[in-house]
């Protein structure tokens, strides 16, 4: 019986050895590793649903949303001590698409591994890249245009794009809605966006953080600046929103619209 | 009356430790502690009821036990107000033997088989396998040698270790609110258990503290330590050769962060209180009991994360 109680305290020594062997975790981190940013479109505190959900914003106007699509650009990792790291203007742009599995996160490789505590990006196609011309802009022009946002060469992209329907207590009948952001003749209402992120990135070879972001798109008409569908609604034939002067105050909406809910370090 | 007391002891142990364990933050958690709590209920119920009343010849005896317990929960599949709530079901069947070493001390093995299921949106997942085995060591400290004292006391300490034989797996924490959905922790965890009966005739109360150190696993994940208490009065019938022991009290468990790669998981830390009520009933070498805990308060997972109820039943055999 005693052997027994001696195994028994052999084995939690044992495991008390083993354990204290493998906390030794002060890992050198070299290499480069990969990064997920996964954007979840909600509508307040709601996960967004096509189509079907009817969201209501603080002007009582009822929206159900049929199409989002942002272009994300430019994406700037920063360190805890402030460092930081650029990712490749080359491959740097990318679009968001609530319809499809590839327009909901994007995986960004090659980057120095590391512990990232901020991430900031782009909404939108910076005007210096823009300025590269057409032949300037490699793939993603055409994958833009694919994806419709883009206007015309010479309009530009489509930053960002909402649609669907709306009814409000003053147009009581589904009415249609698009909100378009690019530049216009006056502002060019590309905006960047800085996210603290609540958890540290990770950065490993063998480890991808998953930066999960959530875009609330009830911010667009009802964030720091209200806009009203109904206000816009030109002869009842729905609310288009492309151009004037509320593409500049719905671009200070979309800089607030984003907010890092975790990270996932596996 | 020895077998009463045995009977008893048996009894105390079981729904004093039987479910104190179960968290719903962590699954494997519950098991450990289970693992833990079943070792300290045997071990308490044995060796105290035994031990206290003077029938030596109980502690020579060994036990061997089988217990199914359900676990239900109801998770927030996603992050957002209008994400569906899941439902999570597990499912133990637990081994367990204790083997007497000396009047005072005993040790105590846990084989848990676990399987579990959640409805999650993207369909139902399930996982089903051998759990973490744990081992203890308990140690009488105190014990009322007299028959003819009003109150008789018990007091007994124990340590031991969680075996990592359940599988982990990292892709089971991965997007889910419920980051215990796992068959074992993948870590050595480390038990302290602390037991105090006192009774006064066929009355008795029950309590008991545990605390359980976890460490990180190969994944560098780090389940949250565990401290769990109870309070359990029962009061024994003895009707001729047969015994019957209502029970009834309460539980709590308290789970501090997990932590992955030396950083803290958000909303895993959390805590619930139980009421429980049970009975077992014995009768020459055998004993059944039946035990139910159901939720006072709870915040677990921040509030994305509920208990709904737990549930066992075992049988029991003296060897």
């Amino acid at each position: 019986m005693k052997n027994i109680l001696y195994k028994a305290f052999a084995i939690a020594a044992l495991s008390i050895s083993l354990i204290s062997c493998s906390n030794d975790d002060s890992e050198n981190i070299s290499g480069n590793g990969k990064i997920t940013l996964k954007f979840d479109n909600a509508f307040g505190a709601n996960d967004l649903i096509l189509n079907t959900q009817g969201n209501t914003t603080s002007n009582n106007e009822v929206l159900k949303i049929s199409l989002v699509k942002y272009i994300v650009s430019n994406v700037v990792f920063t360190k805890a001590d402030g460092s930081t790291y650029v990712y490749p203007k080359s491959k740097s742009y990318f679009i968001a698409d609530e319809a499809t599995a590839a327009g909901q996160q994007f995986q960004l490789s090659d980057i120095p591994a590391g512990d990232y505590t901020k991430v900031k990006f782009g909404i939108g196609v910076d005007e210096e890249q823009w300025k590269l011309g057409a032949a300037g802009q490699g793939d993603f022009l055409a994958q833009a245009d694919d994806a419709g946002m883009m206007w015309s060469w010479a309009a530009g992209y489509k930053f960002f794009a909402l649609e669907g329907n709306f009814t409000s207590p003053t147009v009581t009948a589904a009415t249609p809605f698009m909100i378009h952001t690019g530049k216009t003749g006056t502002d060019y209402n590309y905006t960047e966006v800085t996210l603290d992120l609540p958890t540290k990135a990770l950065v490993r070879t063998d480890i991808t953080p998953a930066i999960h972001i959530i875009t609330d798109l009830s911010k667009v008409i009802d964030g720091p600046n209200k806009i009203k569908l109904s206000d816009n609604n030109m002869g009842g034939m729905g609310a288009m929103i492309m151009g004037g002067a509320n593409l500049p105050i719905i671009t200070q909406n979309i800089n607030t619209m984003f907010r890092v809910d975790h990270v996932h370090n596996d | 009356m020895k077998k009463i007391f045995v009977l008893l002891t048996f009894i105390i142990g079981f729904s004093a430790f039987s479910f104190t364990e179960k968290d719903s933050i962590s699954v494997f958690t519950f098991k450990r502690i289970e693992m833990m709590e079943d070792f300290d209920c045997d071990a308490c119920g044995c060796s105290a009821s035994g031990g206290s009343m003077g029938f030596s010849s109980m502690l020579n005896n060994n036990f061997v036990g089988l217990r199914y317990f359900k676990q239900s929960y109801t998770s927030r599949d996603g992050i957002f107000a209008n994400s569906p709530w899941i439902d999570e079901n597990f499912n133990t069947i637990q081994a367990w033997a204790r083997i007497p070493v000396t009047e005072k001390i005993q040790i105590s093995a846990l084989v848990p088989y676990h399987f579990h299921e959640r409805q999650l949106t993207a369909g139902t997942q399930s996982i089903e396998g051998l759990g973490d085995i744990t081992v203890m060591g308990l140690y009488t400290i105190y014990e009322t040698k007299k028959d003819s004292t009003v109150f008789t006391h018990k007091v007994n300490i124990g340590g031991g270790v969680k075996i990592p034989t359940g599988q982990f797996k990292e892709i089971n924490n991965l997007g889910t609110i419920n980051q215990s959905f796992q068959l074992g922790t993948g870590s050595w965890d480390f038990p302290l258990v602390s037991e105090y009966v006192i009774k006064h005739k066929n009355l008795g109360l029950n309590t008991t503290l545990n605390y359980i150190f976890k460490t990180e696993n190969s994944k560098n994940y780090q389940y949250g330590d565990q401290f769990n208490y109870a309070g359990t009065f029962f009061y024994l019938f003895d009707a001729n050769k047969f015994q019957i022991v209502p029970q009834a009290g309460i539980a709590g468990e308290v789970y501090q962060t997990n932590i992955q790669h030396g950083l803290d998981v958000p909303n895993t830390a959390g805590d619930i209180l139980f009421g429980k009520f049970g009975i077992e009933a014995g009768k020459d070498k055998f004993s059944i009991g039946v035990n139910a805990m159901l939720p006072i308060s709870q915040n677990l997972s921040n509030g994305n994360m509920e208990a709904n109820y737990r549930w066992s039943i075992n049988l029991n055999y003296t060897l």
